[in-house]
């Protein structure tokens, strides 16, 4: 039976109840909980008091369905190298439905297409795998979350799932590996749900509908993972210090002082470059002598046309393998690193 | 020994007619509830109905529907009808305004918009949909016999 009453209450009436809603429970209440609402009425006949009517009308809250996946917060892309072991992407599973809960977890990665976080997916993880948050300290603990379902999840509670793999050494900056996290309702034995298809007016027993995104009770988000490889390049400048005879502009006569600037450059966007080797071998070169009056520095940060400024940090010359060497501090994204030393044209 | 057997006969019919009896009582109360649903009709313009309680989750809307009638053969007065809120359900206003509540479990009553509740610091701020416990009508008429009916008022499951 249906009728129609809705002018029952002001519609401002409505909106300010709903304003002023505020239940313990945001899940609202729990699944099974008897709603009775008894009425009763005092009466006089002829000026005296009778006993007192009540009547009675009686139902059970039904089950909602209703719980969301999200990337955890902090959200964005993340950042891994190539060779990177145990990659981790995090999601949270909340249940605001008003029951208890178990879920099924599934990880799958994209096949290309646009990735969560922009760019398109051109890669996959390997050996992924899924695991629950079991110590509940919002960080993946290889050996400990090891559990690959959410068992029992109270109304009102989250908990953090999270997709786990490799990235294989061949990747280079810029791959993107898309991933997903599905996660299915189930009852907190662990069966599946079935939806209630019941149209009769079932008062006693409790039913269950799907609330969630979709009314199926499966919910998913995405994540991406970025690879960021050192992006190096290198470039060897020089410049006559002095020929002996020009005041200035001095050319490369014999005899003349050349400095030669190496200079390592690491791409915007790349990995911290770290362990960076720089070495040059003299004798290579040709016709030039060492000169052992400059000492070769290194870790200089400002190059000026062909001029650089030279660093602080010493740098070694081996005179029997007549090669200049040094390792230079770690190279961020976009920053540059240089090796200066000096010769003379023979 | 007659005396006995009329009183027998007495309760016999009045045990036999168990729905008589109680409709006996001179003033008779029913109540009902219903869920707001919105169904979109065919032509694509959403209509709000009621329904039977089949499936209520929380954030439902319900409609609660008290009816009663004088059933007895005289006036009935002053009378009240009070309706305390289920514990699961916060009040959301009546239809016809004219009802009193209670946020201290039925022991004061009160227009809602004069009522206060007092804060844990003893601080008093005015009382809302969500403090009522109780609601009450004090039908000021007779209710002469055969007469009745009905009083509307919304809730929200919490």
């Amino acid at each position: 039976m249906t009728s129609k009453l809705k002018y029952l209450v002001a519609s401002g009436v409505i909106s300010a109840a709903m304003m002023s809603a505020s239940s313990a429970f945001a899940a609202g209440t729990l699944q099974g909980t008897d709603i009775d609402n008894t009425v009763s009425v005092d009466y006089q006949v002829g000026g005296v008091a009778q006993t007192q009517e009540t009547a009675t009308d009686s139902f059970k809250v039904d089950r909602k369905v209703i719980f969301t996946v999200a990337e955890a917060t902090p959200t964005g892309t993340t950042n891994v190298v190539p060779g990177q072991t145990a990659a981790v992407t995090t999601f949270t599973v909340t249940n605001t439905s008003n029951d208890t809960l178990d879920f099924s977890l599934a990880g799958t990665q994209l096949a290309g297409g646009a990735a969560e976080h922009g760019g398109t997916d051109n890669f996959d993880i390997t050996g992924l795998q899924v695991f629950v948050d079991s110590n509940g300290n919002g960080t993946y603990d290889a050996g400990t979350d090891t559990a690959t379902s959410i068992d029992d999840l109270a109304p009102d509670a989250s908990v953090e799932v999270f997709i786990v793999g490799d990235i294989d050494i061949s990747q280079s900056n810029g791959d993107i590996a898309g991933v997903t996290l599905t996660a299915t309702a189930l009852n907190d034995d662990g069966s599946a749900i079935t939806a209630s298809t019941d149209t009769d007016a079932n008062t006693t027993g409790v039913e269950t509908v799907f609330a969630d995104t979709g009314r199926d009770g499966i919910e998913a988000a995405g994540d991406d993972y970025t690879v960021g490889a050192a992006d190096l390049t290198v470039t060897k400048l020089s410049r006559v210090v002095s020929d002996g005879v020009s005041g200035s502009n001095p050319k490369a006569l014999p005899g003349a002082v050349v400095e030669y600037c190496i200079v390592v450059s690491n791409a915007a966007g790349a990995s911290t470059a770290t362990n960076v080797a720089v070495s040059d071998d003299i004798g290579a070169i040709g016709n030039v002598t060492f000169d052992g009056t400059f000492t070769p520095v290194m870790n200089g940060t400002v190059v000026t046309g062909d001029t650089c400024t030279p660093g602080t940090d010493n740098a070694t010359y081996n005179g029997g393998t007549d090669t200049v060497s040094g390792t230079l501090n770690d190279i961020a994204a976009g920053e540059t690193r240089t090796l200066v030393f000096r010769v003379t044209i023979d | 020994m007659i005396k006995t057997f009329i009183k027998t006969a007495f309760f016999a019919a009045a045990l036999m007619g168990g729905s008589a009896a109680i409709a006996k009582a001179p003033l008779q109360l029913d109540s009902d509830i219903f869920v707001e649903r919105q169904e979109t009709r065919a032509d694509g313009k959403k209509a709000v109905v009621l329904a039977q309680p089949t499936t209520v989750l929380p954030g439902d809307n319900l409609v609660f529907v008290v009816k009663y009638k004088n059933v007895g053969d005289s006036p009935a007065s002053d009378f009240s009808v009070t309706n305390p809120m289920p514990r699961a359900v916060r009040y959301a206003g009546s239809s016809d305004g004219q009802e009193v509540v209670s946020v201290d479990g039925g022991k004061s009553w009160g227009n809602l918009a004069t009522t206060k509740v007092t804060n844990a610091d003893g601080t008093q701020r005015a009382a809302n949909f969500a403090d009522v416990t109780h609601i009450k009508w004090i039908l000021k008429q007779t209710l002469a016999p055969g007469e009745g009916g009905k009083l509307i008022f919304r809730g929200v499951v919490k």
